[in-house]
């Protein structure tokens, strides 16, 4: 992976040229026919299933009834559009989906690189790889499974949550935690980073290792404690790690993933935990509406482009690293 | 470097290559399987189907079948019935079952455009229509379907889709003389044994009798932490909870709606007065501690769980939604000894004691339920030929009794039964797999449930007295005299006639306004019936208004004028023929 990272950034390094031209096009290409052969396959299946399914896309336009052939279909323009962004729910929808996306990314960065960072300082290695072990468990477990858990975590009969905070006193009475729409985005929060934070740190700790030792030794030398270490070298250390994942990960705001919601959910927390997908899902796949489906499905994408290019060109004007 | 790099050339193209190679054999692969299995001898050397056994076995011959319902996959042919059922027809099915969300499933088919070779689409039948997944079976039935043509011909009218062609068969066909159920398998408000024990057995007919024994039971045994009720409302399961009052204010279950028998006039219930008093005593309750606040967070299984706990007083459901909970009481009953205190009694509770109850389904031909051949089916006219071979009476003894010896027993005056020991081991579901009933009692076309042989039998095994008491223990028949009956049954008020009976069971037009009121109504009702209900009894007034309001926007209007619509062509349908 950060291999990948490296060859990319240093492939973006390549100086641009000087004579441009179609002879040296040709030329370069030539010269690096192997690379380009070793490609081919992988353009292809870039080409075939990524944009040949484009051309479903006519289905957002289109009254689609699986039965007829193309020919038969018949045009509605941007009708399916209009419904979706006329109807109440979209608006409560988007906001959902937004909110729980931007507590996962933040949550997410801030769990993972700091877990990263401690287990970076520990010495003893048992204790370190016993850490880890457990920390990217969860991470292997369907969410089917692990909403169970949770829900089973949050009862109010014997659940460990609520049981826990009776005894300490922080609660009089049980709390229906699944049952209060306020609470979903925190659960969620919570539920993603315990899932997910071991899996997230494997990539920081890998980029991790690359840090040359001598800075931390000349650091030492000019008197720098634990803290300075991390904050000056460290975190610079992996710091292009970082803005590489903050670009990818805002161009994927709009999944919040599917199933944690469709199984958490219920009729209390309907507002907010109703997300993008599980609306298309209802009103889309489950009325036959496979339209609105598509139609969904191409607001998402142009969503995500615009915020891909746009955190690249952040990047880029702050001096940093980026994707392209 | 040059030898580096002829081997990077000879890996990459040894990866074309295999990819290539890859993707062929598959190809051939396919192709031989659909080659091999069409087997036109099979077909045409069974001309009747009903393949007796000294007529050249047929090619063996395994078919696809998925059925949009959970259970254990399997082949029919490891199964007992299955096992005859072979040896008749040298057919085999691979049954696959329903995991998950069922849109989803038939959605992928759909988008996919490949199908099992027969499919029981169940809710999501109307896509499959609409998608065209299903082939006419007109043709096939008239030439060589003479049983199913027997079984199913007085539908025929309503069984056909707009076309005029039949698509795919239903399960509801009643052939004989209808009997209804002797066990409450609708349904009911349920309430413990111990509950009515301990007041003596009285009369229960009215909404607040019903509540008033639960409260009073609860209020004297206040220190056991007991649950005065519940209520279902996991995922589409929710109409456990938005049906209530349409029963209480005697209507059978039509779905959203009490359709007036003699204009036909179809109302939905869910913003009247009987919801509304509905709502308010779930809402009392819960103030009083009594409701189980966790009704709408849980799901199904946690639903169950809580029933078969035995700490909760009362519910109301349909029979068929909690019998495996019902089971896994009984089967504690046993081991303690046969003291039966935890288990549920029915109860046909309505609102005023002038008011006639309407739980049990009166006889009805669902016609948007059924099994049905698929496009991609690779030999349609083997599994006609199957079904046909399926619809004879001994076939039909066969898979609702079962085994003779084995699972059931005639006696001397040629009435079927079942002896204590068969009823109980058929109590276990392994068993019931193992012998193929769990697999072949419903789901296939069969004479409809109530039907009976021409001999009197029950087709149904359920449904034969003998069988029904016998399943009774001496409690249970104690505590039934005490009300004066010998079955559950008999508690309930006889179904009146409603031809159009049941109007759920109406196709709504894709995309139409009525349909995206049903997708609406649920969201409306699942987060404001939580509300009101878990309010404090201080709100409930304001909440309600909401309610009402939020509810005003669905298209309900147009909802009402379709499905009157429906009902009345439905109605014309049979009675015009």
């Amino acid at each position: 992976m950060l291999k990948n990272v490296e060859v990319e950034s240093s492939v973006g390094r390549v100086p641009p040229a000087r004579k441009a031209g179609l002879s040296l096009f040709l030329s370069r290409l030539v010269k690096q026919r192997t690379l380009v052969f070793m490609s081919v396959p992988f353009i292809l299946w870039l080409f075939l299933f990524k944009y040949v399914p484009l051309w479903g896309w006519t289905i957002a336009f289109q009254n689609f009834k699986p039965a007829k052939s193309f020919g038969e279909q018949q045009w509605v323009g941007w009708k399916q559009f209009e419904f979706m962004f006329s109807d109440d729910r979209f608006l409560q929808v988007m906001r959902n989906t937004l909110a729980m996306s931007l507590i996962n990314f933040v949550l997410g960065f801030a769990t993972a690189i700091t877990l990263a960072i401690l287990l970076n300082e520990l010495r003893a290695v048992a204790f370190k790889r016993v850490v880890q072990t457990i920390s990217y468990l969860p991470h292997f477990i369907s969410w089917v499974v692990a909403a169970t858990i949770i829900q089973t975590a949050l009862s109010t009969d014997g659940g460990i949550v609520n049981e826990v905070l009776l005894a300490l006193g922080l609660i009089q009475e049980p709390v229906l935690w699944l049952g209060v729409g306020k609470y979903f985005w925190g659960i969620m929060g919570v539920s993603e980073v315990w899932k997910n934070v071991g899996w997230n740190t494997i990539i920081y700790l890998a980029a991790l290792t690359t840090i040359d030792p001598s800075q931390y030794e000349a650091a030492e030398i000019d008197g720098a404690g634990r803290f300075q270490k991390i904050w000056h070298i460290t975190l610079p250390g992996i710091r292009p790690v970082i803005v590489i994942l903050m670009i990818i990960n805002l161009g994927q705001i709009l999944e919040t993933g599917f199933e944690p919601q469709y199984l958490l959910g219920n009729g209390p927390n309907l507002d907010y935990s109703e997300n993008l997908e599980i609306f298309i899902l209802k009103y889309g796949m489950n009325l036959g509406n496979y339209s609105l489906s598509v139609a969904a499905g191409i607001f998402k994408t142009v969503v995500s482009i615009v915020l891909l290019f746009g955190a690249n060109h952040l990047a880029k004007r702050m001096g940093q690293d980026r994707l392209f | 470097m040059k030898t580096s790099r002829k081997w990077i050339l000879a890996l990459l193209s040894t990866i074309v290559v295999t990819a290539a190679v890859g993707c062929s054999s598959g190809n051939n692969n396919e192709a031989g399987s659909g080659s091999a299995s069409p087997s036109p001898s099979g077909s045409e050397s069974a001309p009747s189907s009903q393949a007796a056994s000294e007529e050249p076995k047929p090619d063996p011959v395994t078919f696809t079948y998925f059925n949009a319902r959970a259970d254990k996959d399997v082949e029919t042919k490891q199964t007992d019935i299955g096992k005859i059922l072979e040896e008749q027809t040298g057919v085999n099915f691979k049954i696959e079952h329903l995991v998950g969300d069922i849109n989803t499933k038939i959605g992928t088919m759909i988008a996919s455009d490949s199908y099992p070779d027969i499919l029981q689409p169940d809710t999501a039948i109307d896509k499959i229509m609409e998608a065209g997944a299903f082939i006419p079976l007109n043709d096939l039935i008239e030439q060589y379907g003479p049983n199913i043509k027997r079984v199913y011909e007085p539908y025929f009218n309503l069984m056909k889709a707009e076309d005029g062609n039949i698509y795919f068969l239903p399960f509801s066909a009643v052939v004989g003389e209808y009997k209804p159920n002797p066990v409450i398998d609708q349904g009911a408000f349920w309430i413990q044994n111990r509950v009515l024990e301990e007041a003596g057995y009285p009369k229960v007919k009215t909404f607040d009798e019903y509540f008033k024994l639960i409260e009073d039971y609860a209020g004297k045994h206040k220190d056991e932490k007991l649950t005065g009720f519940m209520s279902l409302t996991h995922d589409w399961r929710f109409f456990a909870t938005t049906n209530p009052p349409n029963h209480l204010e005697g209507y059978p279950n039509d779905g959203e709606v009490q359709v007036d028998l003699n204009t036909m006039d179809a109302k939905i219930y869910a913003t009247n007065d009987g919801t509304k008093r509905w709502l308010q005593k779930l809402n009392e309750l819960n103030a009083n501690g009594l409701y189980d606040k966790s009704s709408f967070v849980d799901n199904y299984d946690q639903y169950l769980a809580k029933i078969t706990s035995g700490k909760v007083l009362g519910y109301f459901d349909y029979g068929w939604q909690v019998q495996q909970a019902n089971q896994t009481i009984k089967a504690e009953t046993v081991k303690n000894g046969g003291d039966d205190s935890l288990e549920y009694f029915p109860l046909p509770i309505v609102y005023e004691n002038n008011i006639k109850d309407q739980y049990i389904d009166p006889s009805s031909f669902i016609n948007n339920r059924g099994i049905g051949i698929t496009k991609s089916a690779k030999d349609p006219v083997r599994i006609i030929q199957f079904f046909d071979n399926l619809l004879t009476d001994e076939n039909q003894r066969l898979t609702q009794w079962g085994i003779q010896g084995v699972t059931y027993e005639v006696d001397d005056k040629g009435r079927l039964y079942r002896t204590q020991e068969q009823i109980d081991k058929l109590k276990d579901i392994e068993y019931k797999r193992q012998v193929g009933l769990d697999y072949f009692e419903y789901y296939w076309p069969m004479y409809g449930q109530g039907s009976t042989f021409p001999d009197g039998n029950s087709v149904s095994a359920g449904r034969q007295p003998e069988v029904a008491s016998a399943s009774f223990t001496e409690a249970e028949k104690a505590r039934l005299a005490k009300y004066g009956v010998q079955t559950y049954a008999e508690l309930f008020a006889v179904p009146d006639d409603r031809p159009w009976y049941p109007a759920w069971s109406i196709a709504l037009e894709q995309g139409s306004d009525a349909q995206i009121y049903t997708a609406k109504k649920v969201d409306v009702q699942r987060k404001y019936f939580a509300k009101i209900v878990l309010d404090p009894p201080s709100k409930f007034d304001a909440n309600w208004q909401e309610y009402l309001n939020e509810y005003s926007k669905l298209p309900v209007a147009e909802y009402e004028a379709t499905m009157t619509d429906e009902v009345k062509k439905k109605v014309a349908k049979i009675r015009g023929n």
